[in-house]
C-alpha cells in the first residue's frame, strides 16, 4: 500500500504517494520528473544514479524511497545557482570531462561530497572517491582533472 | 597547417553545459500521454521449441493493454544491422521477431504492454509456455561436429560464413622462407557497456504512421529495417533524433526486438508503447564475440614477412546478426591487409552456437585480430633476436603505395614516426629482460600498432556510406546544421559545430545543433566506423561551404565586389586584402532574409540583391577514398609476481590523424578506448552457464570493467599532424584504432616483464600464476 513520503529536494518540499518498494531514483525520475540521475542498472553497479542524502552520496536505485523520509537529498540540478554551474560542474565543463554525458551527475555528486570533506584532495583520492562509479567514454583521465582543479576552484 | 580559428581549438563539448546541469536531453527521458509500458519474457531454455503459449490468465490482469506472441507478428526473415541495405547479399537473414524455435537463452517468446511496468511484469509471470527442449551447443567445435544439432536450415555444420581468400603463392612462399611460425590465439567475449539502457518508444498514428524515438547510432537504418520488417514504406516511418545519446560504441548499430514489438503494440492499442532494455538484457544484446585465430607468419632472417596464413574461428551465436559482416573486417582489414606482404590467405568460419546474439564493437573484429598479430609479432621478436619496432616499419606500407585492396593510395600515412615518437616518449630504450627487477613486482614495456584502419566504409561491398547535411543561416547571424549524424559521445555535435564556424567565419558559440528526423535531413550512414568526423563531418563542411557561396553572392551586392572576392572572418564578410570593407554577417543574413527594401524619396528602390530567401547549404554526398590511419600503442605494467596481479602504469599512443578538429574531443577518444582496451587485455569476460547457457555475468558486479583505481595517472597522446587532402580541414579518423591497439600491448607488455605469455583473454592472474608455475 502506498505511503507518504515527505522530502526536500534541490531545497524544494515534496509529499509523494510512494510504494514500499519503490525506490528513491523512481521516485525522483517518474514522480518528481528530475532527471539528472539517471537509470543505468538498477543494480548499485553503474552509479549513474547517485543523488546526496543528507549531504553523503548514495546510489538512489539502490535506496527505498522511505527510508529517506524527511531527508534532504541534492541532485546534481540542485548544485546549479541561476546560471551558475557549481564548480565541480564547470570544471568538468572546462577539462572535456564529459562526452556522452550519461554518468556525469553521478561522477558530479561523488565529486561534491569528496570535496565537502576533503578541500585538497590528491589525484589517488579522487580516484578513491569515484570508484563507484563507471565511465565507458573517457577512461576518467578528464574526470580527475576536473575533480582536481575543482578543489583549486572551490579552495 | 594554414591558419585556423577554430579548427584544431580544444573547445569544450558544445552540449557539456547542459548534461552537468542535469540535461534530459537522452531518448530514455521520452515519456507521451497515454504511453504504455512494454516487457519482454525471455526464454530458460537455450534451445528449444515452442509448442504452446497461453496467455489468458495474463489477459485478465486489469492494465494489460497488448500481448503478442509469434502467432501475432509478421514471420519475415531479416538481419538487423543498420548499415547494410535490408537486400545486401553480404548478411545472412535469419531473425524474427517473435519465433516459434527459441536459439539462446534469454530469446524474446512474448511481449506485453500494459499501463504500468509493474503490470507489464506481473503479466509475463502469467504467462504459461510449453516447449519442448532441444540439444543445445555451446562451443564452435560442438557446433561444427559430426551429427550436431543443427540451428538453422541453411547453414551445413552450423557455418553462417565462410569466407577464404589467397593472393600470391603461399604454399611456395611457407616452404621457402627463414622461418615460419605458428600460434593460436583465442579473445572472449565482451559486452560495449554503453551506459544509457537500449530503449525505444514508437507512437503510431491513425494512418499509420510511426514516430520512433529511440537510443540508436543510425536513424536512416533504423527507419529501413523497421519498416523492412513490418512490411511498410519507409517514409510512413519517422525516426526523431535525440539530442543525446547514453554512449553506443557498435553496441547500438542494429535493430533489437523492442523497435517492432513496440509499434505492432502502439499499432494495436492507438498509444504510444515504450520499453526499456534492464541491464541484464543489454547484456545479451550484442557483444564483441570470440575469435579462435591460428596464424602462421613466414620471415626471411631480416624480418620482412614472406607468408601470412590465418584460420578464424569466429562464434556468431544464435543468429547472424553481425557476425557475417564482423567476420569480413575481421579478416580482411584486421589480418590480411594490415602489414605489407606478397603471399596472404585467410579463412574465416562463422559458427552459429546456442549463445547469445553477437553485435557490433568499436574495431568491428580487429581487436580480435590485433591481439594475434600484434602478440605473434612480439613473439617472433622474442625468439628471433628482431627489434619490435624495426619489424614493423619494414613491412609496413608507405605513403603513396597503391592500397592493396581500395582503388586508391596511402594518402597520407605516418606509420613510422608514430612507432619512433611513442617509443621516444615512453623510453624505449629503458626495456629490459624478463624478470629484471629485483623484488616481486617487475615492470615491462610492451607495444603494439594498428598499422592501417580505415576512415568510412567507402570500397567495401554493400555497406552503407554517404552523408549530408544542411546549414541554415539565421537572421541574427547564428547558423543551424541539420544533420542525421548522431554524437554519441563521440564529440560530433561540437566537431560539426567548429568546422560550420571556420568555413562560414562566425563563432562557435554561434553555431547550433537543429532537431530533425528522419523525414527532414538527408541520409546519413551511421556513426560507426570512425567516419564521423570525415564523412558526415564532410558532408557538413560542404553545406557550410554551400552556404557560404550564396552569403558571398549577397554581400557582393552590399559591397559592390565580386564573389570572387570576397573572405569571412571574425563574423563578417570582408574583400581580400581590405579589411576595412566589410559588412556583418548578421547584416548579410538578414538582408538576404527580409522582405525590407530601401525607400527613396523617387520611391522604393530597384532589389539588387541576386538571392532573396534564407540563404542555406545542402550536400549529400559519398566520400571518394577512405583515407588510412594508424598508430601505435606503447604500454608500461607492472607484474606483481606473489598475486599475478597487473597494473598499467603508463601508457602512450601516437596516432596519424590528418588534422586534428579538437585536441581535447580526440584525447578523449584515446583515453576512452584505453579503459575499454584494459578491461577486454585484464578483465572483461562475459560467462555463460555450462548447461543452461543463461549469462552469469549480466550486471556490473559481475562484469568487471576499469574504475578510476584500474586507470593510468600517466595517459599521454601523441597526434602526428598531416594535411589529408580528401578530408574536412585535413581531418582521417581515430575513434577505432585506440582501441585494436592495447591488449596485444598490454599482453607483450607483461611477457616483457615476466616472460610469460598469454594467448588467451583475458589475461587474469591465474593465468599469470599459471605460467610463471605457482599455481
Amino acid at each position: 500500500m502506498k505511503q507518504l513520503l515527505k522530502i526536500q529536494v534541490n531545497g524544494a518540499s515534496h509529499e509523494v504517494a510512494v510504494e514500499p518498494y519503490a525506490v528513491l531514483l523512481d521516485v525522483l525520475r517518474e514522480q518528481l520528473g528530475i532527471m539528472g540521475p539517471k537509470r543505468g542498472c538498477d543494480t548499485g553497479g553503474c552509479g549513474c544514479c547517485t543523488v546526496l542524502i543528507e549531504g553523503k552520496s548514495h546510489y538512489s536505485c539502490m535506496t527505498y524511497a522511505l527510508t529517506v523520509q524527511d531527508k534532504e537529498i541534492i541532485t546534481v540540478e540542485g548544485l546549479v545557482t541561476g546560471a551558475k554551474l557549481h564548480p565541480v560542474q564547470q570544471a568538468f565543463v572546462d577539462h572535456g570531462a564529459v562526452q556522452c554525458g550519461y554518468c556525469s551527475s553521478g561522477f558530479i555528486m561523488a565529486a561534491k561530497q569528496l570535496l565537502d570533506s576533503n578541500r585538497n584532495p590528491t589525484r589517488a583520492e579522487i580516484r578513491q572517491a569515484i570508484a563507484g562509479n563507471l565511465c565507458r567514454c573517457t577512461g576518467y583521465t578528464k574526470i580527475v582533472d576536473a575533480i582536481e582543479a575543482a578543489a583549486t576552484a572551490v579552495q | 597547417m594554414s591558419e585556423t580559428s577554430y579548427i584544431g581549438a580544444g573547445i569544450p563539448n558544445i552540449d557539456a553545459y547542459d548534461k552537468v546541469a542535469g540535461g534530459r536531453g537522452y531518448p530514455i527521458n521520452v515519456s507521451l500521454p497515454g504511453m504504455l509500458h512494454g516487457k519482454l519474457l525471455r526464454s530458460y531454455y537455450p534451445h528449444a521449441k515452442i509448442i504452446s503459449i497461453d496467455t489468458s490468465e495474463a489477459e485478465k490482469l486489469p492494465g494489460v493493454k497488448s500481448i503478442l506472441t509469434a502467432d501475432d507478428v509478421p514471420q519475415k526473415k531479416f538481419n538487423p544491422i543498420y548499415f547494410m541495405p535490408v537486400m545486401a547479399l553480404g548478411a545472412n537473414h535469419d531473425m524474427d521477431i517473435l519465433n516459434r524455435t527459441v536459439r539462446y537463452s534469454g530469446q524474446p517468446i512474448a511481449a506485453v504492454a500494459a499501463t504500468s511496468l509493474e503490470i507489464a511484469e506481473q503479466a509475463l509471470e502469467l504467462i504459461e509456455v510449453e516447449v519442448e527442449e532441444l540439444p543445445a551447443v555451446f562451443t564452435t567445435d560442438d557446433a561444427q561436429a559430426e551429427g550436431a544439432v543443427r540451428l538453422h536450415d541453411y547453414t551445413e555444420n552450423n557455418v553462417a560464413k565462410h569466407p577464404y581468400f589467397e593472393t600470391g603463392d603461399v604454399d611456395t612462399a611457407l616452404a621457402e622462407a627463414d622461418r615460419v611460425f605458428e600460434h593460436t590465439y583465442q579473445t572472449q567475449r565482451v559486452h560495449t557497456c554503453y551506459l544509457e539502457p537500449r530503449m525505444v518508444v514508437v507512437d503510431a498514428d491513425s494512418q499509420g504512421n510511426l514516430t520512433v524515438y529511440s537510443s540508436n547510432q543510425h536513424l536512416f537504418g533504423l527507419r529501413e529495417k523497421l519498416a523492412f520488417v513490418l512490411d511498410m514504406p519507409v517514409s510512413k516511418v519517422r525516426v526523431i533524433k535525440p539530442p543525446y545519446i547514453g554512449g553506443g560504441f557498435g553496441g547500438k548499430l542494429d535493430i533489437g526486438y523492442i523497435e517492432p514489438l513496440a509499434a505492432i503494440m502502439s499499432r494495436r492499442t492507438g498509444r504510444p508503447v515504450k520499453f526499456v532494455h534492464t541491464r541484464a538484457e543489454d547484456f545479451i544484446t550484442g557483444a564483441r564475440n570470440p575469435v579462435n585465430l591460428k596464424l602462421t607468419t613466414a620471415i626471411k632472417h631480416d624480418g620482412a614477412m614472406t607468408a601470412r596464413c590465418g584460420k578464424s574461428t569466429f562464434d556468431a551465436g544464435a543468429y547472424a546478426t553481425h557476425g557475417s559482416t564482423v567476420i569480413m573486417v575481421h579478416g580482411l582489414f584486421g589480418f590480411m591487409y594490415t602489414y605489407n606482404c606478397p603471399n596472404r590467405r585467410w579463412e574465416g568460419v562463422s559458427v552459429h552456437t546456442n549463445n547469445m546474439i553477437s553485435g557490433g564493437y568499436r574495431g568491428y573484429g580487429a581487436p580480435q585480430a590485433a591481439f594475434a598479430v600484434e602478440s605473434q609479432l612480439d613473439e617472433i621478436c622474442v625468439e628471433t633476436g628482431l627489434d619490435p619496432l624495426e619489424i614493423r616499419i619494414k613491412n609496413a606500407h608507405r605513403e603513396g603505395e597503391q592500397h592493396p585492396v581500395f582503388n586508391q593510395t596511402f594518402t597520407t600515412y605516418r606509420f613510422e614516426e608514430c612507432i619512433r615518437r611513442g617509443a621516444e616518449r615512453i623510453g624505449w630504450e629503458r626495456r629490459t629482460p624478463p624478470n629484471s627487477d629485483p623484488g616481486a613486482g617487475q615492470r615491462g614495456l610492451g607495444m603494439a600498432c594498428v598499422p592501417t584502419w580505415t576512415s568510412n566504409c567507402t570500397g567495401q561491398p554493400d555497406l552503407y556510406e554517404h552523408s549530408g547535411a544542411m546549414v541554415k543561416l539565421n537572421p541574427d547571424g547564428s547558423a543551424d546544421i541539420a544533420t542525421a549524424c548522431i554524437d554519441i559521445g563521440s564529440g560530433q555535435n561540437t566537431v560539426f559545430s567548429q568546422m560550420v564556424a571556420e568555413e562560414l567565419g562566425i563563432p562557435v558559440d554561434q553555431v547550433r545543433m537543429s532537431s530533425v528526423d528522419t523525414g527532414n535531413v538527408p541520409f546519413d550512414a551511421p556513426t560507426h566506423a570512425s567516419r564521423g568526423t570525415y564523412a558526415a563531418g564532410g558532408a557538413v563542411k560542404a553545406a557550410a561551404a554551400d552556404a557560404k557561396l550564396k552569403m558571398f553572392a549577397v554581400a557582393a551586392t552590399m559591397l559592390e565586389a565580386s564573389p570572387g572576392d570576397l573572405e569571412t572572418g571574425a563574423g563578417k564578410v570582408f574583400v581580400k586584402g581590405s579589411e576595412a570593407s566589410f559588412v556583418t554577417i548578421q547584416e548579410v543574413a538578414a538582408r538576404a532574409d527580409s522582405p525590407l527594401v530601401q525607400v527613396t524619396t523617387q520611391g522604393p528602390q530597384t532589389d539588387s540583391t541576386p538571392f532573396r530567401g534564407t540563404i542555406i547549404g545542402v550536400s549529400s554526398l559519398n566520400p571518394k577514398i577512405t583515407p588510412i590511419p594508424c598508430g601505435a600503442m606503447f604500454v608500461e605494467v607492472e607484474v606483481d609476481t606473489d598475486t599475478g596481479k597487473v597494473k598499467v602504469e603508463h601508457v602512450v599512443y601516437a596516432h596519424d590523424i590528418g588534422r586534428v578538429i579538437n585536441p581535447v574531443t580526440a584525447e578523449g577518444q584515446v583515453e576512452g578506448a584505453l579503459q575499454q582496451g584494459i578491461g577486454y587485455a585484464l578483465m572483461e569476460h562475459m560467462r555463460f552457464d555450462p548447461a543452461s547457457g543463461a549469462c552469469l555475468s549480466a550486471d556490473f558486479l559481475d562484469y568487471k570493467m576499469p574504475t578510476a583505481l584500474e586507470m593510468p595517472d600517466k595517459i599521454e597522446t601523441i597526434f602526428i599532424e598531416s594535411m589529408e587532402e580528401t578530408g574536412p580541414f585535413g581531418a582521417k579518423s581515430l575513434a577505432e584504432c585506440c582501441l585494436i591497439v592495447p591488449a596485444p600491448a598490454i599482453a607483450n607488455a607483461i611477457y616483457n616483464a615476466v616472460g610469460v605469455r598469454v594467448r588467451e583473454l583475458p589475461i587474469t592472474p591465474e593465468k599469470i600464476l599459471a605460467g610463471l608455475g605457482k599455481l
